[in-house]
């Protein structure tokens, strides 16, 4: 009896605690002024140290549908240095998705193929990681990582382009 | 202003009784083993102390004992101890209810009390009391006047036997093992069901025999306990659901994951917060009905013959102006 009575003080004494949160993560996309669907480097800016191979990704941002892309990815070419590429989740099916890279003196032409399965053609779009580039930093300085507007583009199963209406910049600084 | 004017008078104001205006009459209980001068005041004592609970208007004892023109054998009610005697004699002396009894001596100091409680208009035996006193005569008043609270439908004080009346000392055998520095001060009825509705709602009302509002304060509480309750297990959960979330995402690094981190967050803090509004709403409700609990309890509680003090309020109804009246006293 002696414990009931307590509880029921407490019940109605208490103060529940209001939720007070802060969305302010600098790695969600709604903080990184981008209008959807978009292209963006993830982490847009990353510090490394000369000597050491650093990955960065190619991130879709709430993409439509798509079967296959190419990506022209610009780079400073004399502080990076190529090294290789891995498909992610973007194009990722039943199947692994295929990868043909072309690398040019700061220039990678990089094409993405869904392999299409007895389900589907296309991925179901969304907000995943295309691709992730691996560079080696070979000399000290910043460099600017970019998307080729005019060439980069995504296509879906009946080869009609898909919307990117913005492009993210990336930055990797060595040491 | 009137009113103000007829609150700030209090003092001087006349406590008018909350009557039912049902009329009863008590008759001579009959003694068996007892003398005739202490059935008769035994008697008057058991009207005296209905009348003073101001549940029934008591007849006054001349009027009632004018049916022994009406019934040949003197001081004989024992024979009138059927429901069709007593009403016979209820409906000659025009109440509405009527009493007989009677006072048994048994072996040594121990006498029986019975006593019937019938409803003239329904011709019907409502009640029957019977009690047991072991002592002396001082015991069997004590006896009858805790009848007259049964009688009156009202819950015996705890403090009667230590009532302000000098010629009550309590002489019966438990009582004297008492020891006097033991004693608490006796606690007002008003006052014992008001802290009884304090510590759980409806409990005073019940106690007082109030068993609606009892009931219905009770009731209420509880099914505003049991929302509370609900809205708290659907905040415990949703409070969870987001340090979660806010955890992850504050923690997270990839755009996927945080991308659908971000409309949990937000839609488990606003239930949370929903939540936690309706819990504020329904304890406001629930301690105004709580506070209103309260001062009916104190309200609906008898007053005590004992208790001759002012109460720091009251509830009156002026016949005169035709109005419920709330008096404070300092």
């Amino acid at each position: 009896m002696f414990k009931r009575f307590i509880f029921l003080f407490c019940f109605w004494s208490f103060s529940c605690q209001e939720a007070e949160y802060n969305l302010d993560n600098p790695f969600d996309p709604a903080n990184m002024d981008l209008v959807p669907p978009a292209l963006f480097f993830h982490p847009p800016k990353i510090n490394t140290s000369l000597g050491q191979v650093v990955s960065v990704e190619l991130y879709g941002l709430e993409l439509d549908s798509a079967a296959a892309a190419h990506l022209k990815v610009k780079y400073d070419w004399g502080r990076l240095k190529y090294e290789y590429i891995t498909p992610n989740e973007f194009f990722t099916g039943i199947n692994n998705p295929v990868e043909i890279i072309i690398q040019e003196e700061g220039l990678l032409d990089i094409y993405i193929y869904y392999l299409p399965d007895m389900q589907s053609s296309q991925n179901e779009g969304g907000t995943w990681s295309l691709a992730s580039i691996y560079f080696t930093a070979i000399a000290i300085g910043e460099s600017d990582l970019e998307y080729d507007p005019v060439i980069t583009i995504l296509r879906d199963s009946n080869n009609d382009p898909v919307l990117i209406n913005e492009f993210g910049m990336g930055k990797i600084n060595i040491d | 202003m009137n009113l103000v004017g007829l609150c700030f008078a209090a003092e001087v104001t006349k406590t008018v009784s909350l009557t039912t205006g049902k009329n009863l009459a008590v008759l001579r209980f009959e003694g068996w083993g007892i003398s005739d001068p202490l059935t008769d005041f035994l008697t008057e004592e058991f009207r005296s102390t209905i009348r003073e609970l101001e549940i029934f208007q008591v007849q006054d004892r001349g009027i009632t004992n004018e049916i022994n023109i009406f019934y040949p054998r003197k001081k004989d009610y024992w024979a009138c101890w059927s429901q069709e005697c007593v009403l016979d004699l209820g409906r000659r002396l025009n109440v509405n209810y009527i009493i007989a009894g009677n006072i048994q001596k048994k072996d040594g100091d121990e006498f029986l009390i019975n006593g019937r409680l019938f409803s003239v208009d329904m011709e019907t035996m409502l009640n029957e009391f019977a009690m047991n006193s072991s002592g002396i005569t001082d015991s069997l008043l004590l006896e009858m006047k805790k009848m007259a609270y049964n009688v009156s439908g009202l819950p015996i004080p705890d403090t009667l036997s230590v009532g302000s009346d000098t010629s009550q000392v309590v002489t019966t055998g438990d009582l004297n093992r008492k020891n006097s520095w033991s004693k608490l001060p006796p606690i007002p009825s008003k006052i014992k069901a008001l802290m009884m509705s304090t510590v759980l709602p409806g409990s005073g009302q019940l106690w007082a025999q109030k068993k609606y509002p009892g009931y219905g304060f009770m009731g209420t509480e509880a099914t505003l306990a049991t929302a509370a309750l609900v809205a708290y297990i659907q905040y415990k959960r949703s409070w969870g659901d987001f340090e979660d979330n806010y955890d992850a995402y504050q923690d997270g690094s990839d755009p996927h994951d945080l991308i659908s981190l971000r409309p949990r967050v937000i839609q488990y803090a606003e239930d949370t917060r929903r939540y936690n509004a309706f819990m504020r709403n329904i304890r406001s409700v629930g301690a105004s009905i709580w506070i209103v609990n309260m001062v009916h309890a104190y309200l609906a509680a008898p007053n005590d013959d004992f208790f001759d003090g002012e109460y720091f309020f009251d509830l009156e109804y002026r016949p005169d102006v035709n109005q419920f009246q709330f008096k404070f006293n300092f």
